[in-house]
């Protein structure tokens, strides 16, 4: 072999050179500790290859996008040694689409390593550097541990701008999850981390434009991994005015990967990028984290061409993760399984639903569906890992009856009826709240964009959290744990949502015969949501049963504010029943006659009841009795007889004839109870007037 | 023509003189194909070293439809011309830049695109020689790409290795090349 010299055989500094630029720069050094061995002098050979191979980037190239004038030195023209501004060069950090990045060290004003950013070619230093002064003050009031600072700009000696960044040693974090084989979890974790850190950003006002993994890196902080987002305010400072012809060559030298960019950018028109095209962006790097892949391959659509690539991202729909990961051959689904520490079925099944939702929500073309900020984004995952029915799905009670069955499997087993029912009354009534509320912070975004932000999270979690104790309330209503319940929603705002366990409160403190209870549940349910009429109908006796002719005085007022003109005849009915069970002014008469007046159909016999006792309390008791014969014909053996009876009594005595009733005690038991106790208030006057 | 042809057929045939008889017809082809440009091209205009060396090409194997490795020296031989017409007229605009009251030196009547400042270029010609006595074949490759402006997989073909092979070269050329050109500054 050594006899005789082959003119294509490699020399032995070659081939150690080539093994070693093979390898990933993070493992060169150990392999070269074990291969030169000894050698010493080969050892250093080979290190000063490799490094002026990291500086010679485009060296000789000439046939690049620099044009007809090729250039010999391209990015390499910065070295070690070198001093630009304040800054010394060091050591190559890596290399990206837009330019080199070095550790530099800084010695004024403070002694620190820092990483410099050198841009490539063909950029308008001049512009570029002023773009960026336009961002400087909101970027210096960025203070978030998940963002690299970024420090400084300037130009360099030969006209190239330049930026200086806190200084970030970490790896790609889709590299990271890929290489500790992160369960899903885990990845989440790590990624709700980035939305927060971009959600600092955006509350600043700085959009990041290029969020893509090699511009978040994972570094272990005692042997925590904490992402970092980097390169904030340098995509919108080195964007240029492109033009049709510049824009392909310019995508591939800046942006490196289309796969992040969102419809809109897409677009090119430049103008309109807000913070929702930070949050595709992130729904792409979930998709990635999730699944291995991004929605639309990269080189697919570089291969598409300029108008084939736009059209794909503002036109294709990508398919769910989860389809994603189903329709990959075995070997691949295996392999992402594996990085992710699951069976094949199991990891998909994970993804399905609720993350697939998440995902599909931030990848929104219409930017006004996608999650409005990158915190209602990370609120969704948090609810997703704590069992929690998440946002990015449309309301729909049996999914959040799962989702409470996951969370409280032993409890849920004894849930009752109950719950469902609750469920189904104010599921609708909290997504109709919500999205009464989202409308008007829309409005107020609209007005202060970040301070709205702000706001729209904190009334956002403040839904979910009063969401998730009203749901705890129904479980624990449902196991007849009623005290602990009571303290749950007590401590819930005075919103509508509530009143329905205000209602099942009262209704359980009056059946054990709790009544004092009972009214504060029903005050606060009537107070909740003044237009629950079933409250009113359960107080408004309550109170005449108690005694508190005063309250009774103050809520008929109110109760007739509210449903004088109803139309419904079931409230009015009901109501005008209830308004009489003490006898009212003749203003308040007047009242209760056109509440009853409103009503186009009348349920028959009940609005004759409720006519026949206002009658009564006018004093005209003729006409009462005469009426309420009929109803009483009507209305065998039921509340509303029994309450007819008594009236008619009542009436026929007062209009001078001699009545035989012996009036009815009935038990305050059973769903009507409300109703029995009218009856019971009823036969109680006429007792009195009948004399007995 | 046909004197160009049978250099050629030599050439294939391993008479390591052919290419030294060869390279001053390339040359004399090269300058003529550009001085023609020159003359209907609008003043200002630079050619593209690749463009004239493929016409070159083109005009001296003419329709004989030469073997492939004949096609192969042939860019190997354009290279070292293309080199020498860049080279040489590097030198005389340094010489001129650097001779302070000379009149206006006899400049060539054309102009070629220079793949990078004359400075540079004359010390990466430099460089190149004596990475040309070690590595004579891993020089040729930076030639061919470098001053004959193929791509990696033209000059693999024309070198005849593979285009794996071309880009391991390339690679260690250019750490090496880099590597002595900062030596030297």
């Amino acid at each position: 072999m050594s006899a005789i010299p082959d003119a294509n055989a490699p020399s032995r500094e070659e081939s150690v050179f080539n093994a070693a630029l093979a390898l990933p720069p993070a493992q060169r050094a150990a392999f070269l500790d074990r291969t030169c061995a000894a050698d010493g002098a080969l050892r250093a050979r080979v290190d000063a290859l490799l490094r002026s191979y990291g500086e010679s980037e485009g060296f000789m190239e000439t046939n690049t996008a620099a044009g007809p004038h090729g250039t010999i030195v391209a990015a390499g023209s910065e070295g070690p040694g070198d001093v630009i501004g304040r800054y010394k060069i060091r050591e190559k950090l890596g290399e990206g689409g837009c330019g080199m990045v070095y550790v530099a060290e800084q010695t004024e004003p403070v002694r620190r390593r820092v990483a410099l950013k050198v841009i490539k070619l063909g950029m308008d230093t001049r512009s570029v550097i002023a773009r960026f002064d336009a961002e400087r003050q909101a970027l210096a009031m960025m203070d978030h541990p998940n963002i690299a600072k970024v420090l400084d700009a300037g130009t360099t000696d030969k006209g190239r701008p330049y930026f200086v960044m806190e200084l970030v040693r970490g790896i790609k974090i889709t590299e990271y999850c890929d290489q500790h084989n992160l369960d899903t979890e885990e990845r989440i974790r790590l990624f709700v981390q980035v939305c927060h850190a971009v959600q600092h950003a955006h509350q600043k006002g700085i959009i990041h434009r290029d969020i893509k993994p090699s511009n978040i890196l994972v570094t272990l902080h005692d042997g925590v991994p904490v992402p970092k987002v980097i390169d904030f305010g340098i995509a919108k400072a080195t964007e240029g005015r492109l033009t049709d012809q510049t824009i392909y060559t310019q995508l591939f030298e800046f942006i490196g990967t289309p796969a992040y960019i969102s419809p809109e950018q897409a677009e090119m028109s430049g103008l309109d990028i807000d913070t929702r095209s930070d949050i595709y962006s992130l729904g792409v790097l979930l998709y990635e984290l999730l699944t291995g892949k991004t929605p639309f391959d990269s080189q697919e659509l570089l291969d598409s061409g300029l108008d084939g690539m736009r059209r794909t991202i503002r036109e294709r729909e990508p398919v769910a993760p989860s389809t994603r990961l189903s329709s990959m051959g075995a070997t691949d689904l295996t392999e992402t399984a594996h990085r992710h520490r699951a069976e094949p079925p199991r990891l998909v099944h994970f993804i399905q639903g609720d993350l697939d939702w998440i995902v599909m929500k931030a990848l929104e073309k219409d930017r006004t569906r996608r999650f409005e900020t990158a915190s209602a984004m990370a609120m969704d995952l948090q609810r997703f890992l704590t069992n929690e029915p998440v946002e990015a799905r449309p309301p729909n009670n049996w999914y959040r009856l799962q989702k409470m069955a996951r969370r409280n499997k032993a409890v849920f087993a004894a849930a009752a009826g109950i719950v469902a029912a609750l469920a189904l009354g104010f599921g609708v009534s909290l997504h109709l709240y919500v999205k009464e509320k989202a409308a008007e912070k829309e409005q107020a975004r609209l007005r202060q964009l970040a301070e709205a932000g702000l706001e729209f999270e904190r009334t956002q979690r403040q839904h979910a959290e009063i969401g998730m104790q009203l749901w705890r309330a129904g479980v624990l209503m449902s196991q007849d744990q009623f005290d602990q319940a009571e303290a749950l929603v007590k401590e819930v705002p005075p919103i509508p949502q509530r009143a329905a366990l205000d209602n099942v409160l009262g209704m359980v403190r009056a059946r054990y015969g709790k009544f004092p209870a009972a009214i504060s549940n029903y005050i606060k349910s009537t107070q909740a949501q003044p237009t629950n009429d079933t409250g009113v109908h359960c107080l408004l006796p309550l109170l005449a049963h108690e005694g508190k002719t005063n309250e009774f005085d103050e809520w008929r007022l109110k109760a007739l504010d509210q449903f004088q003109s109803t139309g419904d005849a079931d409230v009015a009915e009901r109501l005008g029943l209830d308004c009489l069970i003490l006898p009212a002014n003749e203003a308040e008469m007047g009242r209760i006659e056109k509440m009853l007046e409103t009503v186009k159909s009348p349920n028959q016999p009940l609005a004759e009841l409720a006519r026949g006792l206002v009658e009564y309390r006018h004093g005209q008791f003729a006409a009462a009795a005469a009426r309420l014969e009929k109803v009483v014909d009507h209305q065998p053996n039921g509340n509303a007889e029994q309450q007819a009876r008594l009236i008619l009594a009542m009436a026929q005595t007062k209009a001078g004839a001699t009545v035989h009733l012996d009036p009815p005690n009935p038990t305050l038991t059973g769903p009507d109870w409300n109703e029995k106790m009218t009856t019971q208030l009823l036969a109680n006057e006429a007792r009195t007037v009948l004399g007995r | 023509m046909t004197e160009i042809t049978q250099l050629l057929q030599r050439l294939d045939a391993g008479d390591p003189r052919s290419a030294e008889e060869l390279l001053p017809l390339v040359y004399e082809e090269l300058r003529k194909l550009a001085a023609s440009k020159m003359a209907r091209e609008a003043p200002g205009q630079t050619l593209q070293p690749t463009a004239l060396v493929h016409e070159a090409w083109l005009r001296v194997a003419g329709g004989t439809a030469p073997a492939f490795h004949g096609r192969a020296h042939f860019f190997g031989a354009a290279a070292e011309a293309m080199r020498r017409i860049l080279i040489d007229r590097a030198r005389r605009k340094s010489a001129q830049k650097h001779g302070g009251g000379q009149a206006r030196v006899e400049m060539d009547d054309w102009e070629i695109a220079g793949p990078a400042p004359d400075e540079q270029l004359l010390a990466l010609d430099e460089a190149l020689g004596k990475f040309a006595m070690l590595e004579p074949r891993k020089a040729e490759l930076v030639k061919l790409r470098f001053f004959a402006g193929l791509t990696t997989e033209q000059a693999a073909d024309a070198l005849g290795i593979s285009e794996p092979t071309a880009k391991r070269w390339w690679a260690y050329a250019r750490a090496w090349l880099w590597e002595q050109i900062r030596a030297a500054a």
